[in-house]
């Protein structure tokens, strides 16, 4: 016992310095802009304090802290709970198209969120698709106000509380449910007793990443600003950052008051879970397999393609019209075109090597991303490293931050001109996009792990240990074994994500050495919108092949075990 | 079971060998090329640049920051000079954003954006290199000269207007479109015309500067303010504005000159009008880092962009082709109107005043 626990603490220790160094480091140095300006070019003065109370007096600040709160509270809300309702569906009843619910989520996951809201602006805006083609004239007061933004970013984001919950309930305890089904608890008491408090660790985390991903979301607010003004953070902290006088103290005293809404969101988290243990997998756990209905599947099957004919065919087909219509204002009357395709392929190599290279960093940064999320999640469920909670922050923090606070942090710490006398002048070269980008999948891959590992408790790899089995044994065929399934969901959906960065891309991409993002972007700042949406699509559906191919290689493995363990 | 899993345990162990493998790799600042971007010759960029090649060698790329033109500049200027170039595009906020955060150690030997308030205010405080004169700056226009400063920091290299007046055809007619940019406050138009949000989109700046220098503080206020009253549809920046016409949401706009021409040239319904008392422009200028490792092949940069043939190159094949050209003997384009005249903010009263305008807009649009 002494032995596993020193082993914690050996691995507790390297993944704070790990997460320390992606996350933190560059984080504090926006920070403390706002203490010590001029402190990475070589002068030490005191800043201006009082602009963190700005926030109070300037309207733009204050406002974007208010509807940053809203709108994350408001989404977490109503995403939680629609995750929720459907990894429940989803995990115990099987029907026609349910795959396609769960292939939608990774869409919806790995798609960059100004795609989407892209995509829902030409649908509701007032001279839009819905207005044109459906004659629906109404929608645009419906969805531009407060509780239409909840709705629409509760649409995008709910899949991370789905995949969080629906990996959770990859293998159940039978026993318990059955005991209170025999002791005359009706269906409903056992679902409210037994099953959903034994979920609350993967509810909980589910939460908490849709609040993450919302308060940090930047590419929701600034396309929506095109048609109504809802500044948040990320969005003030972006015109901090990119119009001049550039200012990196406001930057950072936002950023603070970003962190503080993590650190609130955080506690009431570690509040709801307080002095709980939710280990209860045991032996007698069976891996559960969704069941045909006895009635009602072609009501399923008929509610499922609604939904995704909503939260998908919104913003893809409004993309997609866009990418085939050969004007701006993708009209009835204009007419249809492949033109943007085929100035893909014909036009200069740049959106092929920008692809190129995305798909190679995504894939470097899932790699690393992964092997990271994996020691953190081992570290926060079975060591007893007394500064768990700290890694259980810092490993979800760059969720909330926006990437062009990290871009900036990375910059001033791997630009230092004392790195170069030892090597590790990393800004300027692709690895500083490796690194960025393992920043920004950490908190996907630990949560989808950290929800799976939640429930495989240490018993089996302290009986593992008893037996002789070392670290590296004990990962390999008792740990990594039972959370396969959330580590392929984990790798994946970090490389789609990462594909698509255009925050961090955009701002630390060595000379000549451009990413899909920046080129899609360029395109758009260009009026190319058919273009860019074209490039949109072709480059999602590439990403979405590997991923199917990926998945298609594992998968007939567990099939194969799962027939062998009946 | 058990062999799958030893199996899969040898998977893990093969991943964490390669991230610590490629760890080590980057540790050791060894050239990355296993990311396989055999298609960049030079993957470091600036980065490696050796402390002692101060006169330049003709190996080591110059690298030129820049928001337009990244297209053709760079075989351009390397079939010319024999130098090697590599570019850093992006829009002028990102460029300018990332210049400020490598002021510790900047990786750039050129920047070149139509942002010179920003240069200005840069040379002012010491980061660009003084006192320098390309031998070609004698061919510059009178309009051009009156831009260099005295510190002699930067060129210019052309100028396009940061708004001109647009309005969709299907709308109004020649004689009922607003001509003056005092139409646009005229309740005729209310709720028809759009522009940039100054505190958002880098060349709506140059836009609303000139009226703050020339109106005063004040005396701009209430004119955007009376825009404003008019229901002014305000959009974070000009393609979203250009969108904004076409789709139909607005019938007129302040729209950058060169968005503006591209629609034409698309066939939206789309007229332009160049008002009598002048375009706000936004100057295009060049400027060298000053501790520059490249100085020879940054000046030859200079010069080459200064040069007539180069601008002209630039007006013919280039993609933001509708400018002002900066040397004497450039043919500019021919559908480019014959009165376009150009006024500009002063780019040191500009620089000073924009952390404050732009903070009025932004605070403005909030209310």
């Amino acid at each position: 016992m002494f032995r596993l626990k020193a082993q914690g603490n050996r691995t507790g220790w390297l993944v704070l310095a790990v997460l320390f160094l992606l996350i933190l480091l560059p984080l504090a140095a926006v920070v403390i802009q706002v203490l010590l300006p001029g402190v990475f070019f070589g002068n030490l003065e005191i800043g201006n304090l009082s602009l963190l109370l700005d926030v109070f007096r300037r309207p733009l600040w204050y406002v974007s802290l208010k509807n940053s709160v809203v709108l994350g509270v408001g989404t977490t809300v109503l995403g939680t709970l629609l995750g929720v309702a459907l990894a429940m569906v989803r995990s115990k009843w099987t029907f026609p198209t349910a795959k396609l619910l769960d292939i939608a989520v990774w869409i919806l996951i790995i798609t960059p969120s100004f795609i989407l809201a892209q995509g829902w602006v030409m649908f509701a805006s007032s001279d839009g698709l819905a207005t044109r083609w459906l004659g629906w004239s109404g929608l645009h007061q419906l969805v531009f106000q407060p509780a239409g933004l909840i709705i629409v970013m509760t649409l995008s984001k709910f899949p991370m509380a789905y995949l969080t919950v629906f990996a959770a309930l990859e293998w159940k305890v039978e026993q318990l449910s059955d005991a209170a089904r025999l002791s005359g608890g009706s269906r409903w008491t056992v679902w409210r007793t037994i099953q959903a408090p034994l979920l609350l660790p993967a509810i909980c985390s589910g939460a908490m990443l849709v609040f993450m991903d919302t308060v940090g979301d930047f590419g929701m607010p600034a396309s929506i600003a095109t048609i109504f003004r809802f500044p948040t953070l990320p969005y003030s902290i972006y015109s901090a950052l990119y119009t001049s006088p550039i200012r990196f103290d406001m930057a950072g005293a936002l950023s603070f008051y970003l962190v503080l809404l993590i650190a609130v969101a955080m506690s009431v988290q570690l509040y709801a879970m307080r002095k709980s243990r939710f280990d209860f997998l045991s032996s007698r756990a069976i891996r559960s397999v969704p069941k045909w209905p006895a009635k009602g599947a072609y009501w399923l099957m008929g509610g499922n393609l609604l939904f995704l004919a909503v939260v998908l065919g919104i913003p893809f087909g409004s993309n997609l019209l866009m990418s085939i219509s050969s004007n701006a204002s993708a009209d009835a009357k204009s007419g249809l075109t492949l033109k943007h395709y085929k100035a893909l392929f014909t036009t200069d190599g740049n959106l092929l090597s920008g692809l190129i290279h995305s798909l190679e960093i995504a894939a470097v940064a899932a790699i690393i991303g992964l092997v990271v999320g994996f020691l953190v999640a081992y570290v926060l469920n079975y060591s007893e490293f007394k500064l768990r909670k700290a890694i259980d922050v810092i490993s979800l923090v760059s969720l909330a931050v926006p990437g062009i606070v990290l871009g900036i942090g990375y910059i001033f710490i791997w630009n230092q001109a004392w790195l170069e006398k030892i090597g590790l002048l990393l800004y300027g070269t692709p690895w500083i996009l490796v690194l960025a980008s393992v920043a920004g999948v950490i908190p996907v891959i630990t949560r989808v792990v950290v929800g799976a590992m939640a429930k495989v408790p240490r018993q089996l790899l302290s009986a593992a240990q008893m037996q002789g089995a070392g670290f590296l044994s004990r990962m390999s065929s008792v740990l990594v074994p039972l959370i396969k399934g959330a580590l392929l969901y984990a790798g994946l959906a970090a490389f789609g994500a990462s594909v698509f960065d255009l925050a961090i891309s955009s701002i630390l991409y060595p000379p000549n050495f451009m990413t899909l993002p920046v080129v899609i972007n360029k395109a758009f700042e260009d009026l190319k919108f058919g273009y860019a949406a074209a490039a949109t699509l072709t480059g999602g559906g590439l990403v979405i092949l590997i991923i199917a191919a990926m998945e298609l290689i594992f998968k007939p493995a567990r099939k194969r075990q799962r027939r062998s363990s009946q | 079971m058990l062999k799958k899993a030893r199996q899969k345990g040898i998977l893990l162990i093969g991943l964490l060998t390669v991230a610590i493998s490629i760890t080590a790799c980057g540790n050791n600042g060894g050239t990355p090329n296993n990311s396989g971007a055999s298609n960049a010759p030079n993957l470091n960029g600036g980065a490696e640049a050796s402390p002692v090649a101060d006169t330049g060698s003709k190996d080591e790329p110059l690298v030129v920051y820049l928001n337009d033109f990244d297209e053709i500049i760079k075989p351009m200027f390397e079939e010319a000079t024999g130098y090697k170039l590599e570019l850093v595009s992006g829009n002028g906020a990102e460029i300018a954003s990332r210049i400020e955060a490598e002021k510790g150690n900047p990786h750039w030997d050129v920047v070149w954006m139509d942002a010179m308030p920003t240069i200005d205010q840069m040379g002012k405080n010491g980061q660009l290199l003084e006192g320098w004169s390309p031998s070609n700056v004698d061919q510059l226009t009178d309009f051009a000269k009156g831009f260099v400063p005295e510190n002699k920091t930067y060129y210019p290299t052309g100028a396009h207007a940061a708004a001109v007046i647009v309005y969709n055809t299907k709308a109004f007619d020649a004689n009922s479109a607003p001509k003056t940019w005092a139409d646009l406050a005229d309740p005729k138009f209310k709720g028809d015309v759009g522009m940039a949000d100054p505190a958002v989109a880098a060349p709506a700046f140059p836009f609303v500067a000139w009226f703050f220098q020339t109106k005063g503080m004040d005396g701009a206020k209430s004119y955007f303010d009376s825009l404003l009253k008019n229901d002014l549809h305000v959009y974070p920046k000009n393609p979203n504005v250009a969108k904004a016409l076409t789709g139909g949401e607005i019938k007129a706009a302040a729209l950058q000159e060169s968005n503006a021409y591209a629609l034409k040239n698309a066939g939206e319904p789309i007229e332009i009008i160049w008002p009598e008392e002048g375009a706000p422009a936004s100057v295009r200028v060049a400027a060298i880092q000053k501790d520059t490792k490249h100085a020879d092949a940054a000046k030859a940069f200079v010069e080459f962009i200064l040069d007539p043939k180069t601008q002209q190159a630039l007006i013919d094949k280039g993609e933001e082709s509708y400018f002002e050209a900066s040397a004497n003997g450039v043919t500019e384009k021919s559908d480019r109107a014959a009165n376009a005249k150009l006024v500009v903010a002063e780019a040191a009263w500009a620089g000073e005043h924009e952390g404050e305008i732009k903070q009025w807009f932004a605070d403005k649009a909030v209310k």
